[in-house]
């Protein structure tokens, strides 16, 4: 099969599956995660044939039109970035379904579950190999609204609501900033085609120096901020971490929160080289990664911590997409892409570290945790491995990426120049001091210390195969990773970063290099970020107290109290439009229509001299007056029955009156209907007692009184100017009827010719709306079973 | 042309429908759709457009011709005249009595349906005051 069908299958199997779902688990039961694992598994088989493509340093684009007209295709663009994608994807999505098997109570509703994750899977993997934006940014909110179901999982959880809200609200509205940046960007290059302006030199200048540059960039660049929780959107993604924690492990460390690194990385080669990009990207990167950094000391969920601290490492690898200068467009490309790989690695495998320990010790707050590293042996060397991986300690994998870190951030800081020689090395080395103190804390806050009395069970032991597998399999790639580099930055980031700089990229990736400045400055780290771990508590409480005295000072409370306010707003604008009573909807539709027909009546008074006819026999004149009376009876007689006996009067005078205005169908029609009315009506009304009595005070009469007369007003104007010389813009359909009835449809009565014959649909409608009142008939009366 | 006390009837029983349909009882308020269901009814078979007087049933066998120019095109046939002759129809305008028709016949299923639902609240909530159905109050 040819990289098209095989991308196109592997995106779309997913989103087909997952509606199987419900079917197969009644099939398999508890063991429809498998199922599920198992379609991640084919994903990956098909992602990973296209793999050799991509080693060759070659790429492919394929489109099928969706909405020509409007430059908008369905396109699937297969490079190393995407391929780099789509492979974490899927073998973290094996991992994460394998997982949840042993994480997910049989008790919950698997189902559900899994078709989320699936559908999340499958529009991760479509934004990713999409090459038209508008297609990514459909993808984009799919991820956003399948993460919002999934952090919202557990629904009657309040916090899971919050969360999943908040996550919602940011990330879907900064995809329509980015939709917006991509309209910007078309009306730039008049193309949604993101291949099309990468392989253009020219139209990558004309972008560059385009009046429209900034606004193209930062709109694309709030959208990738606001999924990668960088800046002040870091706020969702702590709120996130109440989705259950094989979701966590997935979209919020490993997958969906990487999406704005992708869009950054994507869009690299378009806008990168300029000091916009520099100040945006690294800015933000750099000064998230130092706040989240710190933040994370004042975190005493395990989870939250987790965080805290992927924020904070999304924030270097957006720190090192922005190294740029002129003639080095991408000086971190490599090593972002390195780091990213890695991250997700050692990231998810914490996470399942997480929910292992959340599981046995029925806790994850680290207060209550301690000195379990007797009684869960592997998972402490699994969790020792990801955290050291973490915090830079060699010989894991995170030790690599972050040695080329601090090499890209020497590198870029003699690239500007003094003082910046100094001050970028600095930060970084200061992100990577935090992030050394809280991954020790991970460990010595679950594993060492003393083991507390209460608040945990008293037999905690290591998990069932099934959960431990995942994370082992994790940690395993960690160590390799770090021991053999040349596996991966061969075959996945060099290409990657080649797709990214447009040009073949050679990496030298070695555990020892000598002793070079990177090495100096992780030595330092080391040195700095024992001594921040000794005084950690400190920190922490400090923050606490900082927090206490100031709560304004926090994103979340501004988050707050937009939210609250526009929730409070709508709510008093709801309780305006919907008062509740059925009269103040009547109300405001009766004044509408008198404003609405009296409008032209003013304008046209002049034109319009009613002439009077006054012109009956008697016995018609008789007919209209016992009308009034039969309706001012139905009205005001005091009794129901009396009243509908009233009302059935009116239908059969009716019915009389249609006699004179020569129309015996209708008259037919009107008594037999009228009949059938009176006999359900009487039959209804014997059974209701009449209890109520409404009391109508003088004004109210005298204010519905108003409303009637103005309307009984309006009405006859209407009536008397319907016929006034007013020539209607189309001829009447009538002559037609009239002229053929006889012919086409061989009936003399037109009448009866028109609805059963040239409007027989209608009158099959009709019919359809009789047997649907009946049936609601029916099972209104039948439905007072159940209630009794 | 129009009968003025018969427009003037039909706007009374609209007066008299409205004011019911403003009221609390329940009841009261079904009486009161029935009575502007007919107002309506009334009003439409009152607008054909024709001035004929036959009840429109052919009852020769030829073809009734109404000298009519038959234009599809929008263009030519806004403001167009509607007749070409002089002479108009012999009969009324069967095609509101065919609207009506349907009218009648649909106000029976809506006039049940509603009859029952009304039937129906008084056994679940014991009343028939609208007001006291507050549960989607805002």
């Amino acid at each position: 099969m040819d990289p098209f069908r095989l991308v196109t299958l592997a995106v779309f199997l997913p989103f087909l599956l997952a509606a199987t779902v419900p079917a197969v688990e009644k099939l398999i039961k508890h063991r429809i995660g498998w199922f599920a694992s198992l379609v991640a598994f084919i994903s990956f088989l098909l992602i990973i044939n296209v793999v050799p493509l991509v080693i060759q340093g070659e790429s492919f684009k394929a489109s099928v039109e969706w909405l020509p007209s409007m430059g908008i295709e369905y396109s699937i663009y297969v490079d190393g970035l995407s391929i780099l994608f789509g492979i974490i994807i899927t073998v973290i999505g094996i991992i994460i379904m394998s997982y949840s098997n042993g994480y997910m109570s049989r008790k919950e509703d698997l189902p559900r579950y899994y078709q989320w994750l699936l559908l999340f899977m499958g529009s991760m993997l479509g934004l990713v190999f999409s090459a038209n934006t508008i297609m990514m940014f459909i993808f984009w909110e799919l991820t956003s609204i399948t993460s919002f179901m999934l952090i919202g999982y557990w629904r009657n959880r309040p916090e899971s609501v919050y969360g999943a809200t908040k996550s919602l609200l940011v990330t879907a509205s900064g995809g329509l900033f980015m939709l917006a940046g991509f309209i910007v960007l078309r009306s730039i290059t008049g193309t949604f085609d993101i291949t099309t302006i990468l392989q253009n030199d020219t139209l990558i200048k004309t972008v560059h120096s385009h009046e429209f540059f900034l606004a193209a960039l930062v709109l694309i660049f709030i959208g990738a901020a606001s999924k990668s929780a960088q800046g002040p959107f870091y706020i969702w993604l702590p709120n996130a971490m109440e989705a259950p924690t094989p979701v966590s492990a997935f979209l919020h460390s490993a997958t969906m929160v990487k999406a704005g690194i992708y869009l950054v990385a994507r869009v690299h080669p378009i806008f990168s080289g300029t000091e916009a990009w520099f100040i945006l990207v690294s800015g933000t990167g750099i000064i998230t990664m130092l706040v989240a950094g710190f933040l994370a000391f004042r975190q005493t969920d395990i989870k939250a911590l987790l965080a805290y601290s992927t924020i904070s490492q999304l924030a270097y690898i957006m720190t090192m997409y922005g190294y740029t200068t002129y003639h080095q467009p991408g000086i971190g490309v490599a090593a972002a892409t390195f780091h990213l790989l890695n991250h997700a690695t050692f990231k998810a495998c914490l996470f399942l570290v997480a929910g292992i320990v959340a599981h046995e010790a029925a806790t994850r707050d680290i207060t209550k945790l301690g000195g379990l590293r007797h009684e869960m042996p592997v998972t402490f060397i699994i969790a020792s491995i990801g955290a050291l991986s973490m915090a830079g300690v060699p010989p894991f994998n995170g030790f690599l990426s972050k040695e080329m870190f601090y090499e890209s951030s020497i590198e870029m800081g003699h690239a500007l120049g003094s003082p910046f020689t100094f001050i970028i090395p600095a930060l970084a080395v200061a992100g990577g001091v935090f992030t050394f103190a809280y991954s020790i804390k991970f460990i010595t806050a679950i594993f060492f210390g003393k083991r507390p009395e209460k608040g945990i069970p008293s037999h905690i032991h290591d998990p069932s195969v099934i959960m431990i597998l995942p994370a082992a399999f994790l940690a395993g790639l960690i160590i390799l990773f770090g021991l053999v580099p040349s596996i991966v930055v061969q075959n996945l980031v060099e290409p990657t970063a080649s797709s990214i700089m447009m040009e073949t990229q050679h990496l030298h990736v070695k555990m020892w290099h000598g002793f070079t400045s990177s090495l100096m400055m992780t030595l330092v780290t080391f040195m700095l970020g024992i001594l921040i771990y000794t005084k950690y508590e400190s920190i922490a409480e400090w923050q606490n107290s900082f927090n206490r005295k100031y709560p304004f000072i926090s994103v979340n409370y501004v988050y707050d109290g937009l939210v609250n306010n526009a929730r409070n707003t709508l709510k008093r604008f709801a309780s305006f439009m919907q008062p509740g009573p059925v009269k103040a909807y009547v109300l405001a539709l009766l004044v509408l229509t008198i404003i609405l027909f009296a409008i032209p009546f003013l304008k046209l008074s002049t034109d319009l001299a009613p002439t009077l006819n006054f012109n009956l026999e008697p016995y018609e004149v008789l007919v209209l007056f016992f009308m009034i009376v039969a309706a001012v009876g139905a009205a005001v007689l005091p009794k129901y029955l009396q009243a509908v006996i009233s009302l059935s009067a009116l239908g059969y005078l009716v019915g009389l009156l249609f006699i004179y205005l020569s129309a015996p169908d209708l008259a037919l029609t009107q008594v037999l209907v009228e009949t059938l009315t009176t006999i359900i009506f009487v039959l209804a009304i014997v059974k209701i007692p009449q209890t109520f009595k409404e009391h109508i005070s003088p004004s109210q009469f005298m204010k519905d009184a108003l409303i009637s007369v103005a309307i009984a007003s309006v009405v006859f104007i209407l009536l008397l100017s319907a016929t006034q010389g007013i020539v209607s813009p189309f001829e009447s359909l009538s002559y037609y009827f009239i002229e053929n009835a006889l012919p086409l449809a061989g009936g003399h009565n037109i009448v009866n010719v028109i609805i059963v014959d040239f409007r027989g649909y209608d009158t099959l409608g009709e019919i359809a709306v009789m047997c649907l009142a009946a049936l609601g008939v029916y099972n209104l009366i039948h439905s007072r079973g159940e209630s009794q | 042309m129009n009968n003025t006390l018969l427009s003037l009837t039909i706007s009374i029983l609209f007066g008299i429908g409205t004011f019911l349909i403003l009221r609390r009882d329940i009841v009261k308020v079904i009486i009161g759709l029935s009575i502007l269901s007919h107002a309506v009814n009334l009003l439409i078979v009152s607008v054909g457009a024709f001035s004929g007087k036959d009840v429109p049933i052919i009852t020769h066998d030829e073809v009734a011709s109404t000298n009519t120019i038959f234009i599809d095109s929008l263009i030519n046939g806004i403001f167009a005249p509607m007749l070409n002759g002089t002479n108009p129809t012999q009969y009324v305008d069967p095609l509101v009595q065919a609207l009506v028709l349907t009218a009648i016949v649909i106000s029976l299923a809506t006039t049940a349906m509603i009859i029952i639902l009304a039937y129906r609240i008084h056994e679940e909530y014991g009343t028939t005051d609208i007001h006291k159905l507050k549960r989607l109050w805002g």
